[in-house]
């Protein structure tokens, strides 16, 4: 396990403790959550880890480099952002497709904005959740305050690599 | 059927799409290729389903302890950066996927949070939540990779919760 499995292990036994002192019904409730969840994901994984396995292999090597590569510059940044908000799905559908795009080559200050845009933009979810719960102010109000932050994200992490040198993916 | 077809859509497409790659490899590589990919998602998987286990169970383990209508006191209209502070902290630490968050946003708005901090709320959930950072991005795209990103966008749910404060969109929760 990585360091930061076993962290996340420790958080969870830590919060599971704090339920059993309310009482064994919330430590089961939990659990019996826990599974529900599990059930509904894995039909998910099994489809979308594939997916994300073959797109790795027909993108070329390189495919990213132009686009969204190290020294794609501000352009590169814009384009991570608005095609990070097209991506569809959950974390456990754009990350291994996030991880293909790394590993074809593209820059981390890019990486930075396509995640980040993924995050604020996130079409798919705004026709699926945002707009049917919370109406389409909200969604306005939301994304003319947070329209900036994936490309000013970007663009701190070109200015902060310059200087202290990150590298992407864990192996 | 439709409705069959509406639960599962996401997972109807990303299968399509799959299938659509499997040919597509096959055609250009053959079968071992297929095979070969199907492995390394199999690899994958094992590597993300500790930390997948453990994410789901304290995100469980948070829902049965965290009461959200009693932190958003602290984030009425006249709280100030101090409100929109609070609600960056508890976006971070709101666990599950978007039919828990947003859901949450009523709750919020029902007892007394505004519109400022409920964006700095959502925004913040979505760029830095626990889970999606500690079993999706830190274990994928490696720990420097996540420090540096969440560093950076650390304090910019403040600045958009600012922002949605001065912006003249006056938003009611729906009924």
């Amino acid at each position: 396990m990585t360091p930061g499995q076993i962290f996340l292990w420790v958080l969870a036994v830590i919060a599971l403790g704090f339920c059993l002192r309310r009482g064994p019904a919330a430590v089961h409730k939990a659990g019996v959550e826990t599974g529900k969840n599990l059930i509904k994901i894995l039909p998910m994984f099994a489809v979308a880890l594939p997916m994300a396995a073959f797109l790795a292999e027909l993108i070329p090597a390189d495919a990213a480099v132009a686009w969204i590569g190290p020294d794609s510059g501000f352009a590169g940044v814009l384009l991570g952002s608005v095609a990070g908000g097209l991506m569809p799905g959950g974390p456990f559908v754009t990350f291994p497709l996030v991880l293909a795009f790394a590993k074809a080559g593209a820059g981390v200050p890019q990486m930075v904005a396509l995640v980040s845009g993924w995050c604020v933009f996130a079409v798919h979810r705004i026709i699926t959740w945002e707009y049917p719960v919370l109406g389409w102010r909200f969604v306005a109000l939301r994304l003319l305050s947070s329209m900036l932050l994936p490309v000013s994200a970007g663009l701190i992490a070109e200015l902060v690599v310059e200087v202290l040198p990150i590298a992407l993916g864990s192996r | 059927m439709t409705s069959f077809l509406r639960r599962h859509a996401s997972l109807l497409v990303i299968g399509a799409i799959a299938s659509l790659g499997a040919a597509a490899l096959w055609q250009r590589d053959g079968g071992p290729a297929v095979g070969r990919a199907l492995y390394h998602a199999w690899e994958l998987f094992l590597f993300i389903a500790p930390s997948l286990l453990a994410g789901m169970l304290l995100a469980a383990a948070l829902r049965q302890l965290m009461s959200p209508g009693a932190l958003a006191r602290w984030m009425g209209a006249e709280s100030g950066w101090f409100g929109l502070a609070v609600a960056t902290l508890a976006g971070m630490l709101t666990p599950g996927g978007p039919m828990a968050a947003f859901p949450l946003v009523l709750v919020l708005a029902g007892a007394g949070a505004d519109r400022g901090a409920l964006v700095a709320y959502i925004t913040s959930w979505t760029l830095n939540g626990f889970q999606r950072v500690l079993v999706y991005e830190a274990p994928l795209l490696g720990p420097g990779f996540a420090i540096l990103r969440v560093v950076i966008t650390l304090p910019m749910p403040l600045l958009a919760g600012w922002i949605a404060r001065r912006l003249p969109i006056a938003w009611e929760p729906p009924k």
